[in-house]
């Protein structure tokens, strides 16, 4: 049996006019916070209008947001089985090594790809810098870690490349990059 | 073997409590500043600083570095609880069982979010019973009246009240070096009370190596 599709009401049209524009407020505000790119466009607003370069900038953000979002649901997901993965031959490769030492390691390593998720979500890869490389570079230094966080890294990588695609893989390089070297090179922490 | 599942605890990979971005809030509709628990945090200005020190020069003449150390005593007493509890909260464990390592860095941490400068242990005289701090880019050094001896006195203060609560054992500090004489850091000498009495005047004439060649010979 059919039921006809009752026609919208003006209270409906007017919900769903309300929503959207609550909607796009929300994405605004968002944008604003999370972008510090786009964040420094918003503040000149009482000057001028946006160049179409600035323009073109959040249309490639917003365009990029599903890929992004889809990136980190993968990342969020399959964590475990991903570092699993590494713990294993990290244990193989390093069969001396102390078991409080590969745990740290490997602590360090999960707060390492929490915080590259988020800063691909936000694409904003100064919370790598300031929440993960000013914090644990000083521990591994301190602890001498970095023959085994060398090895750890390439296993994550190649385990990363495994479990996401190409493209998810690009959102998600340049935060790991810069904490990986970061990591590994000698320099002072600041 | 190692299980990822029990390198989470509760899901969560504790990081830097401290980091700045996420440690201090503000709410400009009341007017708060906040830490990430909802605890008050209080910004003084230089202004306020610079009255004190000349409030308690004009009020207590030769005893204002006494009140200061005190006060810092007061606030170290404090900051030691407060610190306690945030770190130990934050990691899951009481900050006794916490690394030696990660609770140094924990407190560099704090020193700097609370705007108050760098710090860094140097251990090299642990051996003999002292602990040296040193401190970098301080207000109260910085605002402090110029003088021909160490003027961080409330900082003194929150160290030895800090280290004592740590160590159990009541433990005097003095400052050694200042950044407002022209030193490269602030020196803060730890140590019981008895060891530490020559210093007390050697502080005001002599340079943090001497000082330590003398007590260390």
């Amino acid at each position: 049996m059919l039921m006809p599709v009752p026609m919208p009401s003006r209270l409906m049209i007017f919900l769903a006019y309300l929503i959207s524009l609550l909607l796009s407020i929300f994405l605004l505000c968002v944008l604003k916070i999370m972008h510090p790119q786009i964040a420094s466009v918003f503040d000149e607003a009482e000057n001028r209008y946006l160049k179409p370069d600035e323009i073109k900038l959040i249309g490639q953000y917003v365009a990029s947001m599903p890929e992004r979002l889809d990136t980190y649901r993968n990342l969020r997901d399959r964590e475990p089985e991903i570092m699993q993965a590494v713990v294993d031959q990290l244990e193989a490769e390093f069969p001396q090594e102390s078991e409080e030492n590969l745990e740290r390691c490997l602590k360090n390593a999960l707060l390492m790809l929490r915080y590259c998720g988020l800063s691909l979500l936000v694409n904003d890869e100064t919370i790598v810098q300031h929440r993960f490389l000013d914090w644990v570079k000083p521990l591994s230094q301190a602890y001498e870690t970095k023959a085994v966080d060398s090895k750890l890294y390439r296993l994550l990588n190649q385990q990363l490349s495994k479990a996401l695609s190409p493209k998810q893989m690009g959102y998600l390089s340049p935060s790991l990059s810069l904490a990986q070297d970061g990591l590994l090179s000698q320099t002072a922490k600041r | 073997m190692i299980s990822v599942a029990d390198l989470l605890i509760n899901n969560r990979v504790p990081g830097n409590f401290f980091a700045p971005d996420v440690y201090v809030r503000g709410d400009l509709e009341v007017g708060l500043l906040e830490n990430r628990q909802g605890d008050r945090l209080l910004a003084i200005p230089e202004t306020l600083i610079q009255a004190i020190y000349s409030g308690l020069a004009t009020e207590t003449g030769q005893a204002a570095s006494l009140v200061l150390f005190n006060c810092g005593k007061w606030w170290g007493k404090s900051f030691y609880t407060r610190f306690s509890e945030q770190v130990g909260g934050y990691y899951s464990q009481p900050i006794a069982n916490l690394p030696m390592v990660e609770f140094l860095q924990a407190l560099q941490e704090c020193w700097m979010a609370h705007g108050w400068g760098k710090i860094a242990l140097d251990q090299s005289y642990q051996q003999q019973g002292f602990l040296i701090v040193k401190g970098w880019n301080s207000a109260f050094a910085r605002l402090a009246p110029r003088k021909n001896q160490p003027v961080c006195h409330l900082e003194a203060g929150v160290l030895s009240a800090f280290f004592s609560q740590l160590t159990g054992k009541d433990l005097h500090c003095i400052q050694t070096s200042c950044e407002s004489m022209g030193a490269d850091c602030n020196r803060f000498l730890l140590g019981i009370a008895p060891r530490l009495a020559p210093v007390e005047a050697m502080a005001a004439t002599q340079d943090h190596d001497a000082i330590m060649s003398q007590l260390c010979p």
